[in-house]
């Protein structure tokens, strides 16, 4: 779900990457760091078809089931926030060992719960994983990747979030309509998630630390072995310099803090990043992600219909961010977020106008499900890729980290809520209501970023900084 | 000797820059430039007839802007026998939402600090 913040603005002249063992190595490292993305959907996904059965086992309320799911998000928040500081003292490599051990732990946590309570507790250490994985992985990926693939290692990672995700909503309803008789069946589709965990703490045993992050911390023959690893040997030596400006630029990333906000045109630009993690959030993107399978047994199906249908927001969620990303180098950045929440309130009036003009059952079931794939779709096409994208550059270099982290740490705290609220929402005002309050949301974040987005497309960022802070600044 | 200053992002900051400026030329010593900014200062921001030592703030250890300069007058506390700092008043809720940077050296500052503040017509501008 992040795109890298790297870019570098000085360019080096490297020879080839290389071919055969060193790129098949690659390869290799990239399919296991990505489990971390997949075990990000899996278990963000899973509840999607595991909460009604879930619900039923412990007499859960709306505002429990709320809980349940959002406890794993605001464990998320902390992770994300800590995760990057963690992999900056210990290294990514033992950050993603030690996630995978909290993945695990956490999993089995949630299938040998005794009781809501103890399940809203290790949902919160899994969603600490999580949050972990979202910050410590495109890092580990950007970072062992050669400049030129950078950018598509990192998108594999959101790919297999996604993809994870989906994977979730299938197995669920292979489980559901295969095995739906037995007890606690939920149990075991949230176990599933153990085998990618297995395979990720297994796997990363035998990778590499990042070159970058040990040269970061002087161990410059260390990091030179690992370039050999996955460079030609020409390639290897020559990138080390290169290495070492990446981390000297990425120290510097790490500058600005609170008393940076004191600066107006700073400040303005925080206020503008954290509004983009905040509208994205109340799109209500993952309350269909979370509770797709709810909304259509509300709307008339039966169960193991309703399960099978969700699969759709899965499918279309995967269309719809392998667009986003193709569309990401073609369309202003302005065009396109205001195409998209433009889309989105479309779409979420139509959903709150089929529950008043078609009657309950199967037939505005469908049409409910139509518009909400619709919806997922224009979102992960726009919307969603585009905030990761437009929050790793418009922030001045020196104060990139600290800023990101506070628009990274808003935007999971607004999943939480989002995910907290949903389900009593829905019980107390119904569909309609609930989803033309997401339009109204939508409509506002249209107005919000039409006053205040500034363009970034095809600008120099140092050049964007020095206009923005022209404008904005205090005379 | 030299005289030390402190820049930050604002027109406070460009100010303290100029009457450093004036001091080290008056004083016929250096200048301890410390950029407090998000930016690296280009050369025409530098004056060219004094010697000019530029300290950057960088990495995590320079998040706090008063500790970074601190820690530069400290270092440098033999030679340095000023530091020039930009105020300006704040208003209530100004003072109570952000900590002010200029209070906190004027206070903690291990050499005398000369506080200079934008003039009136640089204001209108």
């Amino acid at each position: 779900m992040s795109v890298s913040p790297y870019r570098s603005e000085k360019q080096f002249d490297l020879p080839h990457a290389g071919v055969g063992r060193p790129v098949h190595r690659l390869g290799v490292i990239a399919t296991v760091a990505t489990f971390g993305g997949l075990l990000f959907g899996y278990d963000t996904g899973v509840v999607n078809g595991a909460l009604e059965p879930l619900s039923q086992d412990f007499g859960l309320t709306p505002l429990s089931e709320g809980l349940v799911v959002a406890s794993l998000m605001i464990g998320a928040a902390f992770g994300a926030v800590f995760g990057g500081r963690v992999a900056d003292a210990y290294g990514r490599r033992h950050t993603i060992l030690l996630l995978a051990g909290v993945f695990i732990i956490g999993t089995l946590g949630c299938v040998l719960a005794p009781g809501a309570e103890f399940l809203i507790g290790a949902r919160f250490v899994l969603g600490i994983a999580v949050g972990g994985a979202s910050a410590t992985v495109p890092v580990y990926l950007g970072e062992i990747a050669p400049s030129e693939k950078r950018g598509s290692f990192v998108t594999r990672n959101e790919l297999m979030i996604v993809a994870g995700q989906l994977a979730a909503f299938i197995i669920n309803a292979v489980i559901f309509n295969v095995w739906g008789h037995v007890d606690s069946i939920w149990r075991w589709m949230l176990l599933v998630a153990l085998a990618p965990a297995i395979a990720l703490l297994v796997g990363m045993i035998f990778q590499p630390e990042s070159p970058r992050w040990l040269i970061s911390k002087g161990r410059t023959e260390e990091a030179l072995e690992v370039l050999k690893q996955v460079r030609s040997p020409e390639r290897a030596e020559a990138e080390v310099a290169e290495v070492t400006h990446l981390a000297s630029e990425d120290a510097k990333q790490a500058t600005g803090g609170l008393s940076d906000l004191g600066t107006r045109w700073v400040l303005r630009l925080v206020i503008i990043g954290a509004g983009l993690g905040f509208f994205q959030q109340l799109t209500g993107i993952n309350s269909v992600m979370y509770y797709g399978t709810q909304l259509l047994t509300n709307a008339g199906l039966d169960s193991g219909v309703a399960i099978i249908g969700n699969i759709a927001n899965g499918v279309f969620s995967l269309l719809g961010i392998s667009l986003g990303m193709f569309l990401l180098n073609k369309l202003p950045r302005r065009v396109m977020f205001l195409t998209g929440y433009a889309l989105i309130a479309f779409f979420h009036v139509l959903i709150a106008l089929t529950a008043v003009v078609i009657p309950p059952g199967p037939a505005q079931a469908w049409t409910v499900l139509v518009f909400l794939v619709l919806f997922v779709f224009s979102m992960q096409g726009t919307v969603g890729p585009l905030t990761w994208l437009m929050l790793s550059e418009i922030f001045p270099m020196k104060i990139r980290s600290f800023a990101m982290g506070i628009c990274v740490f808003v935007l999971w705290i607004m999943n939480a809520i989002v995910a907290q609220f949903f389900p009593p929402l829905i019980e107390a005002m119904g569909m309609t209501a609930t989803f033309s309050m997401f339009a109204g949301c939508a409509v506002i974040a249209f107005i919000f970023l039409f006053l205040l987005l500034p363009e970034t497309k095809d600008k120099d960022l140092a050049q964007f900084e020095r206009d923005f802070k022209a404008k904005y600044g205090r005379k | 000797m030299s005289v030390a200053v402190a820049v930050t992002d604002s027109p406070e900051g460009r100010t303290a820059l100029e009457s450093a400026v004036a001091e080290a030329r008056a004083l016929d010593t250096g200048l301890l430039l410390i950029n407090l900014t998000l930016h690296d200062f280009t050369d025409d921001e530098i004056p060219r007839d004094l010697e000019v030592t530029l300290i950057n703030r960088s990495g995590r250890g320079d998040r706090d802007p008063v500790t970074a300069v601190l820690d530069e007058l400290r270092d440098h506390v033999a030679e340095v026998d000023r530091l020039v700092l930009g105020v300006r008043s704040r208003s209530r809720v100004g003072k109570v939402l952000l900590g002010s940077v200029a209070q906190r050296l004027i206070l903690r500052s291990p050499v005398p600090v000369l506080t200079v503040q934008v003039p009136e017509a640089a204001k209108k501008r």
